[in-house]
């Protein structure tokens, strides 16, 4: 019974179905099972490393710097983005040639940026104050619900990109659409 | 001849940002319900692109690709700054409304990854126009999906009433937006391999004709 | 072919028979405005078919007239007194966005009845979840007095109904105007199974989920009723029958339908007593669906795996056999080589050899065809979808 109310719960937040952010990067991770798990990994660690990036930012910079707010999560993305890549090269020239085309797409991406300023609106209007375990907490749901959007595009790919979809329709039109319907669902819920 | 008219273009219909490369397209499915938001939203992404793209071309190209994106993400980030502050006079309200989409802006791909794919590839001259269509293919999509989203599920049309006597309200949804982008999107490529189809129609009947 | 075409013919049919059925039951409590209703959603519904049909260039087939019979069980769904627009809206959408923009009959993702249902869900609750009491008859132009909840909303909320067996059994009581006549739906249930028009395997799952649920985490004062009022209520069983039943989305296979049902019963019936909300398990069918897909994929997966082991021992077979030909001619030779050298050769036992090698060659060759014959006409059918795949990354680049 928890398991289904929590699986709703992340569906209910879903960053993809319920505020579309991340999908052009989902419809790439979705053609492959690899492209999958290699996308959202990265962009698990990007949202959760980044979240507690964002609670350091808001925690000593507070209301006075709100319009720099941008650009403070921006450097700590960038510098995030440069531990990754180093991490990998590190690790081995292979690794990083494997791994560092989904680092490139996940850095900057809506989810991830998406991310960091949905939990510190979130905290910004919650009574309680979010401590750092919250903020990671929420940054890794966010995670694994890009994950939960994948597998749920991953299991109609092949029938979404089949050629008795008309040629117009075929692809993105489709996958957007069958979003939405999944999307129109999850929003019924509510 | 031809060519290049077509390349500079290409942005607004053929090559469409968000019908056709499906970039930035969060912000048209969550805000895109209102001809309001599409408005701030269009000023927002006009100006931050423009600028940011502009200003990041000067941008050394030896550097490496991920200092690069960095760069370019900081400054789209500083030119933030004072479109917001203008924004804040202009539209006040429309921020509120948008919420996070309004700074996610600037982080969009098109500044972040199609500066290096596609417009840094060019001379200067054909770069700016070709940004410029490029943006003025998203301002088209954002603000035709603004009105026909505020028409059909609220009644208005600017925040003016429309004698409409049914409204869907689902569509002002997130995924209303979802299905109204992917139909859009479907419209679209109907007509363009169309135009395609005519093309090459013409095309070929020239070629009879002088043969 | 000609059988596929025709048993989807008959399951339409058959589909149809019954749903006119609930029709009828519904114009006798509700009088003609459930009648008008259907009527409007099929021809909305044929309508958008043709048009979009057209639009694709396809040709509209006997066929295609299943979306009269999504049309009416989306008509079902809604309350007798219900705006005209709103479910012809619904139908609309159901029969462009739910269905052929995929591909139509052919590549079925979602019910289009429950997709036209949840949209009417999101977009109009309110109409959608208000209900005359059961023989408040409105006419075509009129509304009806009073709306009041559904049975299910009380019983949601309650945990108890105020109704006799007779009439939940001939659904006297207010609600979707097809989903609660609950004898005829059984009888349908019956009919459907028995003529394979659905998939037990589902529909099993999806009564096994509920009774299952319904008995050990009890919404009313005891097991027995909770069980009997969950199966009356919340359109269970005309979801499980026309929904979550449907060939066209259910996985074949009625082990993983079964399975596909259960999650569906278990998580709806979850999330039926921690929020209360009604039919959920409407909703739940759409959200499912990647399930059905996983499943159906999954079951692909390992049809092709058994088909390639059944391929592999077929040429490890004919390997073994050419190997023998092989050994057997070389045989042959080595004998006629040392019969030449004990007789030291004579014409004729050349000449015989030589003759032995080519028919033994030919032999070879023959099967060596027969096998490159066969073998790409299996790869074709049942590589259908990946070529199809390929089709489309041509297609999509002609497009762009």
């Amino acid at each position: 019974m928890f398991l289904i109310t929590e699986l709703i719960a992340l569906l209910a937040a879903n960053l993809i179905l319920m505020q579309a952010l991340g999908t052009s990067t989902l419809f790439i991770a979705a053609g492959s099972s690899r492209n999958l798990i290699g996308t959202a990994s990265v962009i698990t660690v990007f949202t959760t490393a980044g979240s507690a990036a964002a609670y350091l930012i808001n925690r000593f910079t507070g209301q006075k710097y709100s319009d720099f707010l941008l650009l403070f999560y921006v450097l700590a993305v960038g510098i995030l983005y440069i531990i990754l890549l180093a991490v990998f090269y590190l690790a081995g020239k292979n690794k990083f040639e494997q791994s560092r085309k989904y680092i490139h797409i996940s850095a900057y991406n809506c989810a991830v940026m998406g991310t960091i300023f949905t939990i510190s609106d979130k905290a910004g209007l919650s009574a309680e104050n979010f401590s750092l375990l919250d903020y990671v907490t929420c940054g890794f749901e966010a995670g694994i619900g890009f994950i939960l959007a994948a597998f749920i595009l991953t299991a109609a790919y092949r029938k979404l990109n089949s050629s008795k979809v008309p040629s117009s329709f075929r692809g993105f039109p489709a996958m957007l659409v069958y979003l939405g319907i999944i999307s129109m669902a999850v929003y019924s819920l509510k | 001849m031809n060519k290049p008219k077509n390349t500079l273009t290409s942005g607004f219909l053929g090559d469409n940002t968000v019908l056709s490369g499906l970039m930035v397209i969060s912000p048209v499915i969550m805000c895109g319900d209102t001809l309001k938001n599409a408005l701030a939203l269009v000023y927002a992404f006009s100006l931050i692109t423009f600028f940011s793209v502009m200003i990041s071309s000067f941008v050394p190209k030896r550097l490496p690709y991920a200092v690069k994106i960095i760069i370019y993400a900081v400054i789209s980030a500083l030119i933030y700054i004072p479109v917001k502050l203008l924004a804040q006079e202009i539209y006040p309200e429309a921020i509120g409304r948008t919420g996070i989409y309004f700074p996610l802006l600037a982080v969009n791909s098109l500044i972040v990854h199609q500066t290096e794919a596609k417009f840094f590839r060019m001379r200067k001259l054909e770069m700016t126009g070709s940004l410029v269509f490029y943006i003025l293919g998203f301002d088209a999509v954002m603000l035709l999906t603004g009105v026909i989203r505020e028409l059909f599920a609220y009644g208005t049309v600017y925040n003016r009433m429309v004698d409409m006597n049914t409204l869907i309200s689902g569509i002002a949804q997130p995924f209303g937006g979802f299905i109204f982008l992917g139909l859009l999107c479907g419209i679209y490529r109907k007509i363009r391999s169309m135009a395609a189809a005519n093309e090459n129609a013409e095309k070929e009947a020239e070629n009879v004709s002088d043969n | 072919m000609l059988k596929k075409i025709k048993s989807e013919r008959y399951v339409w049919i058959d589909v149809t028979f019954t749903l006119l059925a609930l029709e009828l039951m519904a114009y006798f409590y509700y009088g003609i405005r459930t009648l008008v209703t259907a009527g409007i959603c099929i021809a909305v519904s044929l309508i958008a078919e043709l048009i979009f049909l057209r639009f694709t260039h396809r040709k509209f087939t006997a066929d295609d007239l299943t979306c009269t019979s999504d049309a009416l069980i989306a008509a079902l769904m809604v309350p007798a007194v219900i705006d005209y627009k709103i479910p012809a809206i619904a139908c609309v959408f159901a029969v462009i966005a739910a269905k052929n923009i995929f591909g139509g009959r052919r590549n079925m993702i979602f019910s289009p009845a429950a997709v036209a249902y949840v949209f009417i869900l999101a977009s109009w609750k309110k109409e959608l979840l208000s209900y005359p009491a059961p023989h408040d008859k409105a006419d075509i132009l009129d509304s009806a007095a009073e709306l009041t909840n559904s049975a299910t909303y009380v019983f949601n909320h309650t945990g108890s109904m105020n109704y006799t067996d007779f009439e939940l059994l001939l659904g006297n009581f207010s609600g979707p105007i097809g989903a609660v006549s609950i004898l005829l739906l059984i009888v349908a249930a019956v009919i459907l199974i028995l003529r394979r028009d659905i998939s037990w395997g589902a529909f099993v799952g999806t009564v096994a989920g509920t009774g299952f649920m319904a008995y050990f985490c009890p919404i009313a004062s005891n097991s027995i009723l909770s069980v009997k009022y969950v199966f009356a209520t919340n359109m269970i069983l005309f979801a499980a029958i026309y929904i979550i039943s449907d060939l066209r989305i259910a996985p074949k296979r009625n082990y993983y339908a079964f399975f596909y049902g259960f999650f569906i019963a278990i998580s709806s019936y979850v999330l039926m007593i921690t929020t209360g909300q009604e039919n959920i398990i409407v909703i739940m069918s759409v959200l499912f669906t990647p399930l059905s897909l996983a499943f159906k994929n999954l079951q692909k997966r390992i049809d092709n795996e058994k088909l390639l082991e059944a391929e592999a021992a077929a040429e490890a077979v004919l390997e073994a056999e050419v190997t023998a030909a092989e050994e057997a001619v070389a045989e042959t030779e080595d004998k006629a080589d040392i019969e030449a050298v004990e007789t030291e050769g004579t014409e004729n036992s050349e000449e015989e050899v030589s003759e032995e090698e080519a028919i033994s060659s030919d032999d070879e060759s023959e099967e060596a065809e027969a096998v490159t014959e066969e073998v790409p006409s299996d790869t074709e059918t049942e590589q259908e979808e990946p070529a199809a795949e390929e089709e489309k990354a041509e297609g999509d680049d002609s497009d762009e």
